[in-house]
């Protein structure tokens, strides 16, 4: 049965009750994959449970794809038809460790699906940043205006108020990762992955804005 | 004490040095050790000290996920200002004194998010409303052999029980064993003016509780912090370790109960003269139980927390109250008027006592201003009661959260900045379990929450 979540059109994926932050991240990432129409479709059809789970700490999920229904919970499932096992931590990397997908032999359909819409599509990086900061700029003690800059080719982007209280820089890459809700700014920020130029305030509003972003909340 | 009394004070004492101690949303004791001509230099304001004294979690990991409104831009100080009346000269360390503080700006207002501020602000407004508060804890604790850096080596497991390892509570056998750490824990009391009820063995292996004596409610909160304080230091110097976690094994979990009453024109409040409860003590009482939900946020703060909350384990698991029922939640006692008093019994050992004592109170005071109804009494076990009809505390920090922030009530006696601060750091300590290793599908207490919680909590 499609689930409101708040002021989304229906979706067809719902959590646990209670549930961890893997469960709601990848409940997101699914919703996202939702907005493409051949997704969706995907999600629609599918039939199958798929577990994602961590290499290097307890964190795991388990997807219930439910023809018309996909339901997100913790923990690997004993009636786990595939499961895809990886670093999350790296996931957004340039150059990302491969997954280890076990079940695929025998529900190899299953397995392509879930590839896909656990990886949907991103758009440009300004794309994805108008949409970032549509969630962002709700928020009162959010930075008025964010200026962007690709540290690739120097392109720019500044959304909200001019001239803007808050700067992000970084690769086309790290951007998008951050804005399409698959990286946290100030984990990416420490990390040396991206900078920002703006005060102590604005740097937590926008980690916890992107904290929010990722597991679709 | 007034400030110009504090030179002769410090003369009389001997006193070079000056440890001021403020505490943290997680109960940590924090501050700094004073030289006397720092100390009294820095009054009446005290000492500067790093807005991050309120910015840290538990793991030491800064919260940056939100900012509150009276942090600074960049990192700014913040100040510790003591509350001279808790002077006391360090019961092991002659020549250095002991004084509690609150956080406070620049301007000497207080900050929003310190907890002894946050009691003293709803105990003003009990006061205006022309009531009197007393109160008195239970604090349960374990103490173990095992001297603290193997404990630590040993991520806190395997240690060995300061008592048999039969869970029995009030054996004497097992506190004849405590006796030595006990005792001086006791002696260094009563050095720095802690009144204690009484002390005995209780029924988890290596488990003791000291009862401390009635006080008025910062007074009773600032008792429980110096206490515990001296445990963890007498512990340290007999080379042993104690823990408040409030769930340390599988065995019985460790409580902070609070026992408090109230009085209006000397009279006690919740005394049933007639064996009829007054209309003030059903409002107040409907408003503990209206908030109860929402309390458990303090209560059981951490993640461990909830595993102490599970049936016919001592914990109370239902919203409840009950006349001399000690399985509900509310054990309410109004038949003797010098003792007519509610036990609120959901508070684990890891929970900040100013915090537990001020959420109890604005439950009440937003329950009179409410004119809460009061549901019945349960007169039968308060545990394996089924979820019809019996509103179940909340099982999960996260779901404490949500209790917490749909609860109006209480928001508005305890602050509104302080408690959205709260919600936050504690959805930020559910996000750091899951994402630094904790494993939400272990069934037993996991080496992530004896790390984080056994020592410091």
């Amino acid at each position: 049965m499609p689930v409101e979540n708040g002021n989304r059109p229906a979706s067809i994926v719902e959590t646990e009750a209670d549930p961890t932050p893997i469960v709601l991240i990848v409940a997101a990432t699914l919703r996202r994959a939702e907005r493409s129409p051949k997704l969706a479709a995907l999600l629609e059809k599918a039939s199958g449970n798929v577990a994602l789970r961590s290499t290097v700490d307890p964190q795991a999920a388990t997807i219930r794809f439910q023809r018309g229904r996909v339901r997100v919970e913790r923990g690997v499932a004993p009636d786990t038809h595939v499961t895809i096992a990886t670093d999350l931590n790296r996931m957004n990397d340039e150059d990302p460790p491969k997954p280890k997908v076990s079940g695929a032999a025998a529900h190899l359909r299953l397995a392509l699906i879930a590839g896909k819409v656990l990886d949907p599509p991103t758009g440009t990086w300004q794309e994805a940043a108008t949409d970032f900061w549509a969630h962002v700029s709700r928020h009162p003690a959010s930075p008025t205006g964010l200026r962007i800059v690709c540290l690739d080719d120097r392109s720019e982007l500044t959304l909200g108020a001019t001239p803007a209280s808050y700067e992000i820089h970084g690769t086309a890459h790290r951007l998008t990762a951050l804005f399409s809700g698959n990286t946290v700014f100030g984990e990416e920020l420490l990390a040396g992955h991206l900078y920002g130029v703006g005060s102590l305030q604005h740097t937590a509003e926008l980690t916890g804005r992107s904290l929010a972003y990722m597991m679709g909340r | 004490m007034d400030i110009a009394a504090v030179p002769a004070w410090l003369n009389e004492h001997g006193i070079r040095w000056v440890k001021t101690e403020g505490v943290s949303p997680d109960g940590l004791v924090v501050g700094k050790h004073l030289s006397r001509a720092k100390f009294e230099h820095a009054l009446p304001l005290g000492n500067a000290i790093t807005d991050l004294a309120l910015g840290y979690d538990v793991g030491g990991t800064p919260y940056l996920a939100w900012w509150d409104a009276w942090r600074a831009d960049a990192l700014g100080d913040i100040h510790q200002r003591p509350d001279l009346n808790t002077l006391v000269v360090a019961p092991d360390r002659p020549g250095t004194a002991n004084v509690l503080c609150d956080f406070v700006d620049r301007e000497g207002v207080p900050i929003p998010s310190c907890p002894r501020g946050v009691l003293t602000h709803v105990v003003d407004q009990l006061t205006a409303l022309g009531f009197a508060a007393k109160a008195a804890f239970e604090i349960e604790a374990m103490i173990f052999t095992d001297s603290l850096g193997p404990a630590r080596r040993r991520h806190f497991r395997g240690l060995d029980p300061m008592s048999t390892g039969v869970p029995i509570g009030y054996l004497h056998h097992n506190s004849r064993q405590q006796l030595a750490f006990v005792d001086e824990v006791l002696m260094r009391l009563e050095g720095i003016g802690i009144p204690v009820e009484g002390w005995h063995d209780e029924a988890a292996p290596a488990q003791f509780e000291i009862n401390l004596d009635p006080a008025d409610p910062l007074t009773a909160c600032d008792h429980v912090v110096r206490a515990k304080q001296v445990m963890r230091e007498v512990a340290m110097d007999q080379g042993h370790v104690v823990t408040f976690m409030a769930k340390p094994s599988e065995e019985y979990g460790n409580g902070l109960h609070v026992h408090h009453s109230l009085t209006r024109d000397g009279e006690p409040v919740f005394y049933a003269a007639d064996g009829t409860m007054s209309d003030t003590t059903r409002h107040w009482l409907g408003g503990l139980m209206r908030s109860a939900g929402a309390a458990t946020s303090f209560f059981c703060p951490n993640i461990n927390s909830y595993r102490r909350m599970v049936g016919f384990a001592a914990a109370p698991t239902v919203a409840s109250w009950g006349e001399d029922n000690k399985s509900a939640a509310l054990r309410v006692l109004s038949e003797s008027p010098k003792a007519a008093r509610i036990e609120y019994r959901v508070a684990g050992g890891d929970a900040n006592p100013y915090l537990v004592l001020a959420v109890a109170l604005a439950s009440g005071i937003a329950g009179l201003g409410a004119f809460a109804q009061l549901p019945d009494p349960i007169t039968v076990s308060g545990w394996g009661l089924p979820p019809e009809g019996y509103p179940h505390l909340p099982s999960s920090i996260t779901r404490a959260a949500d209790a917490l922030e749909a609860d109006r009530g209480l928001a508005s006696v305890m602050g509104e900045d302080f408690v959205r601060f709260w919600i936050n750091t504690r959805r930020w300590e559910w996000l750091m379990f899951h994402t630094s290793g904790g494993d939400p599908t272990a069934t037993a207490v996991t080496d992530w929450e004896l790390d984080r919680y056994f020592e410091l909590i």
